[in-house]
């Protein structure tokens, strides 16, 4: 394992500032994954900057909206006392997030840079419509969350940006939220995670939102399958098309987990589910 | 680069020189000499270098040492009592036979530590939950949580 430096800077600025200096330097959150990628000789980097000391970068701070620091931990997002009313499907979701030891260090900022494609908080954010705050030293911008995955370990985060907070609106009231993944074991990585949003008016869906994991080269939203249900009662022929449609547009991988047409056939399986789970709520 | 750090270990503090790419077991094992801890994956997987840190599990093969400064590190030396006695859990370990070849043991027994310290009158989901990143080689998870449990009850009824 190779020799690098570690730094705590204590704000924002300092640790922009220290990644402009250093080449080869690496942003580090909870580090449950840059740690494995150093042990396995994945990334080399000359030194490491922590996050982990930045206020800035801590807490949840609820004003209608929601704004979570990307330095909260997983279990700081299981234990606070509204999230799980408020976005329930988040929080189902963080409780599938690996273990104990694991989720008491690896930070929700970390899940979505880490950018596999089973990140587990990444499904729910995408049915959220979350947004994510980016810092530089040039500035800071927002982008919708599904902008911010571009392809497996792959954001649209430049090396010298830092992802600051993760943004919600208020949770609508009508809006009906589930999570859903497919493990080996409960701990397990996702061979397959689904995530689904209705708003229903009687048995009319008003709003849909759908996204799926470990089944694309990125968390990905099911635009497809959210027309489909849009407008429409959904019947059980629609539903039979919604796992259909699941099914096709999925672009899985064959690995050490699960086969490509496993995949395929646990998103179709699981949408559907999950459609249903919510219409008997 | 070489730092001094201290933080709280097993309620004493203590001073160490560790450098950046130093992981908290590499200070624990190395340097400070408490073998209790054990690597096993090294990549977070099986928990076997569970230890508490401020009263949460974390693995410590994953843990950057830096990170330790200022804050209570907690290793399966620092359960046990003034005298070298067995602490409950670890007593209730032995009692039900959940030990095999015993390289689990620690950090098993040091998250069921961070779940009774938080939970006093678990489930048995809740202690199979809180168990999760242990992984035992010898199959032996019916005796462990047979032991959690009988921990929880004598610590629930000690004055």
């Amino acid at each position: 394992m190779g020799r690098y430096n570690y730094y705590k800077p204590l704000s924002l600025d300092d640790a922009l500032a220290l990644h402009d200096k250093i080449p080869g330097a690496l942003f580090i959150a909870g580090g449950t994954d840059v740690m494995v990628k150093i042990v396995n000789g994945d990334i080399e980097p000359s030194a490491l900057i922590s996050l982990r000391s930045i206020p800035e970068l801590s807490g949840i701070k609820e004003n209608g909206s929601t704004r979570i620091g990307s330095m909260t931990t997983i279990s700081e997002l299981i234990e606070h006392p509204k999230l799980h009313k408020r976005y329930p499907v988040l929080i189902e979701a963080a409780r599938r997030h690996s273990g104990p030891q694991i989720r008491n260090v690896a930070t929700i900022g970390g899940n979505l840079c880490n950018c596999s494609p089973c990140a587990d908080t990444a499904t729910p954010l995408l049915v959220l419509d979350a947004k994510v705050r980016l810092r530089s030293i040039e500035g800071s911008r927002e982008i919708p969350i599904e902008e911010f995955f571009k392809g497996p370990g792959e954001t649209c985060l430049s090396s010298s940006e830092i992802l600051t907070d993760i943004l919600l609106d208020p949770p609508q009231r009508e809006a009906r939220a589930v999570f859903m993944k497919k493990g080996r074991v409960h701990m397990d990585l996702a061979t397959a995670s689904v995530a689904v949003l209705l708003e229903m008016e009687k048995n009319t869906c008003r709003r849909a939102r759908l996204a799926a994991g470990s089944v694309a080269p990125v968390p990905l939203r099911l635009s497809q399958v959210e027309e489909l249900l849009e407008g429409n009662i959904i019947s059980s022929e629609l539903l039979d098309r919604a796992r259909e449609i699941s099914s096709e547009t999925v672009s899985p991988i064959t690995d050490i987990r699960a086969t490509e047409e496993y995949r395929r056939r646990i998103v179709g399986i699981y949408v559907r589910r999950g459609i249903e789970r919510l219409l008997k709520k | 680069m070489r730092i001094n750090i201290s933080f709280m270990l097993n309620g004493s503090e203590v001073v160490v020189e560790v450098e950046g790419h130093h992981r908290l077991i590499d200070v624990l094992r190395d340097q400070l000499g408490l073998t209790g801890t054990k690597e096993g994956c090294g990549k977070g997987e099986c928990g076997a270098c569970s230890v508490l840190v401020d009263g949460r599990a974390v693995n410590a093969c994953l843990y950057p040492a830096l990170e330790a400064e200022g804050r209570s590190v907690t290793t399966i030396e620092g359960l046990r009592g003034p005298n070298n006695e067995l602490s409950t859990v670890q007593q209730a370990f032995v009692d039900q036979g959940a030990i095999q070849c015993g390289f689990c043991t620690p950090g098993m027994i040091m998250s069921a530590k961070a779940l009774l310290d938080s939970n006093p009158d678990p489930t048995e989901e809740e202690i199979r939950s809180a168990l999760l990143g242990n992984l035992c080689r010898c199959t032996g998870y019916v005796q462990i949580v047979e032991a959690v449990r009988q921990a929880a009850v004598q610590l629930r009824d000690k004055p």
